[in-house]
């Protein structure tokens, strides 16, 4: 495993994402939990959580291997996966996360919504970027933000995502500072 | 603020686990129970905001857990959660008192704005149940209550007229607060802090009139031991209540008239004269003006007491107070008496918006007093109040043909439950005459 520190951010993608992606998502964990980051393929698929009857995968399954399979040495993991996810309640998830735990994954399945064009396209990764930091801040313990423009705000629909920043509010960031704090980061 | 509570409901570990993970992450505090009676055990001892209930489930269904829900907290907005083959099963306990149900799976968006909505919905109900605390308050003025227009014009009399230390005669019927409208008008004057002496002219004898008014020196007559002020002295710096002023001697009112003048007086065996100050309030449940025609009353005496004039209306001319009262009343000795009463039926109320109310807001109190003291249930039923909307017997003497005639017609259409033929029928007119009837005494159900 390559994690360098004890504080690295375990990025991993699975199966045929675009590199640019993978990319995007680990200058925006740099750059707004100011941690460094390790790309490590830590599975090869995610057919075991997928679920027949729904068609979709279920994602805390998805978590709970991952969880399992991080290297002692990352702080945090974070799969990147392009397959629709599902917890058993809700119809689908963007993503999903340990509150307070390890682990979370972030799905582009539904992020590319209305980008038709190679122009809009190009706007796939920065809301890729936007979910999963928004994702692994749910590791940090910070819970949804009702300011329509922070990381941490939960978008109900592909636009909130466009709309909200790249950036946590000023108490998210409080919060966030503290929790890395209180973990010594 | 708190967080929102919410407590989920699920026998099915991975919706309990899958809901209440997603629903941390949005910020609420979330508890889950495994069935409906740890559901139940949880929420004798917690208050939630939210309960999202599962209807299928072993043990207690979510429709009977729903019932216990609603009954143990009335203000809980439940959330049914249901598979697409028991929807009917969700309509129904909406029917129940669920705010609203969910299929599911459901999308994260329809849960998003369901509970947005249910957060608006309370703090709507909240802002309600402050405004109608407002206008409670509204309502009330120091110990008198009503909403009705002629008592909001008492009210606002009294904020005008209680800064000026101007006399005050207060006239209207036996217990429609007379008294309280004086002690309301001392309370809001400059004297509030001085005292509020009563001298109740119908229950003093004659003879004894003049020391209680005007005190005495020790030895002015047999019994008088030692100097005793009397209330006129007492009430110096604060305000003298002359209540049934319309009962006092002709001697009497020569003797007030003076001091009302001059402010001076001795006390009885006294020759050293005595200044008082004092704001002078009466109240009178006579007509003063009949009074003074058959030279009962004195008239120079009347128009220095009738400088700011009150008429306090009787309480079967404001009927729309009386759910107010009652419910006043009611909270105050089901505190008192510690009884378990906590509301008046439909019925009852009906009963009291038909009767007169000869002995008006006393009357009423006297009423409900009694019905919760001997009330058997939870409820104030109409046979457990003192009253029947049957012709009063006591007050018929004083009633006009056309006042009888109104209140025989209401007391039958009480009796026969507004059964308009056989009211006519016992009383001996047809059912037009007794619709034209009721349209002109403007009777209601």
């Amino acid at each position: 495993m390559g994690c360098a520190a004890a504080h690295t951010v375990a990025v991993s993608p699975i199966g045929n994402l675009q590199p640019e992606l993978t990319a995007a998502v680990c200058g925006a964990v740099e750059r707004i939990f100011n941690l460094p980051t390790a790309v490590l393929p830590l599975m090869d698929s995610v057919d075991f959580a997928f679920d027949h009857t729904r068609e979709q995968y279920h994602s805390t399954l998805i978590l709970e291997k991952l969880a399992s399979l991080a290297p002692p040495e990352a702080f945090k993991v974070l799969a990147l996966v392009g397959v629709d996810l599902f917890i058993p309640i809700l119809t689908y998830v963007y993503g999903e996360a340990q509150l307070g735990g390890r682990a979370c994954v972030v799905s582009v399945h539904r992020l590319d919504e209305g980008l038709a064009t190679a122009v809009q396209k190009a706007l796939l990764p920065a809301r890729v970027a936007k979910e999963a930091a928004h994702e692994l801040a749910h590791t940090f313990d910070l819970r949804h933000c009702k300011d329509p423009a922070c990381i941490m705000h939960y978008c109900r629909s592909i636009r909130d995502v466009d709309r909200k920043s790249d950036r946590l509010c000023r108490y998210c960031r409080t919060l966030l500072n503290d929790e890395l704090k209180r973990t010594g980061r | 603020m708190d967080r929102i509570k919410i407590l989920i409901v699920d026998d099915e570990l991975i919706m309990r686990e899958s809901l209440g993970a997603w629903l941390e992450r949005d910020g609420y505090a979330v508890t889950t129970a495994e069935s409906g009676e740890s559901a139940l055990a949880l929420l004798k001892d917690t208050l939630f905001d939210i309960v999202f209930l599962d209807i299928k489930m072993e043990g207690m269904s979510g429709l009977e857990v729903l019932e216990q829900v609603k009954q143990s907290d009335p203000e809980v907005e439940v959330v049914m959660i249901t598979a697409y083959g028991s929807i009917s099963t969700a309509i129904e306990a909406m029917k129940k008192g669920a705010f609203d149900y969910l299929l599911k799976p459901f999308d994260p968006d329809a849960l998003g704005v369901l509970i947005d909505r249910i957060i608006s919905h309370r703090r709507q109900t909240r802002e309600n149940q402050f405004l109608r605390q407002q206008a409670r308050e509204h309502a009330r003025f120091e110990s008198l209550i009503g909403q009705s227009a002629p008592m909001q014009q008492v009210f606002s009399l009294i904020r005008d007229v209680a800064p000026t230390g101007s006399t005050v005669l207060i006239s209207g019927e036996t217990g429609t607060g007379k008294g309280l409208v004086a002690k309301a008008i001392h309370t809001h004057s400059d004297r509030c802090e001085g005292p509020f002496v009563v001298v109740n002219c119908g229950a003093i004898p004659e003879h004894l009139m003049e020391s209680e008014l005007f005190g005495y020196e020790k030895g002015a007559f047999t019994d008088a031991k030692e100097t005793k002020k009397g209330r006129l002295e007492l009430a110096h710096g604060g305000t003298l209540f002359l209540d049934e002023i319309g009962e006092i001697s002709m001697r009497m009112q020569i003797d007030l008239l003076r001091i009302l003048e001059d402010r001076i007086f001795y006390r009885v065996g006294g020759t050293r004269p005595i200044e008082a100050e004092f704001r002078v309030i009466a109240a009178t449940n006579r007509d003063l003006g009949e009074a003074i025609r058959q030279r009962r009353f004195r008239e120079d005496l009347y128009y220095r007491l009738n400088v700011v004039a009150f008429k306090m209306p009787p309480l079967r001319e404001r009927k729309e107070d009386i759910p107010l009262l009652a419910d006043h009343f009611l909270q105050q000795f089901a505190r008192e008496t510690n009884r378990a009463v906590n509301r008046i039926s439909r019925a009852a109320i009906d009963e009291m918006m038909l009767y007169e109310w000869p002995g008006n807001v006393r009357e009423l109190e006297n009423a409900i007093e009694r019905a919760v003291v001997v009330g058997k249930g939870t409820s104030i039923e109409p046979h457990d109040l003192p009253i029947s909307s049957a012709v009063c017997a006591e007050v018929a003497a004083d009633k006009s043909l056309a006042e009888m005639e109104r209140m025989h017609i209401v007391a039958v259409l009480s009796e026969n439950a507004w059964n308009i033929a056989r009211s006519a029928r016992i009383l001996g007119i047809d059912r037009s005459t007794l619709y034209s009837k009721i349209k002109r005494y403007q009777i209601r159900k």
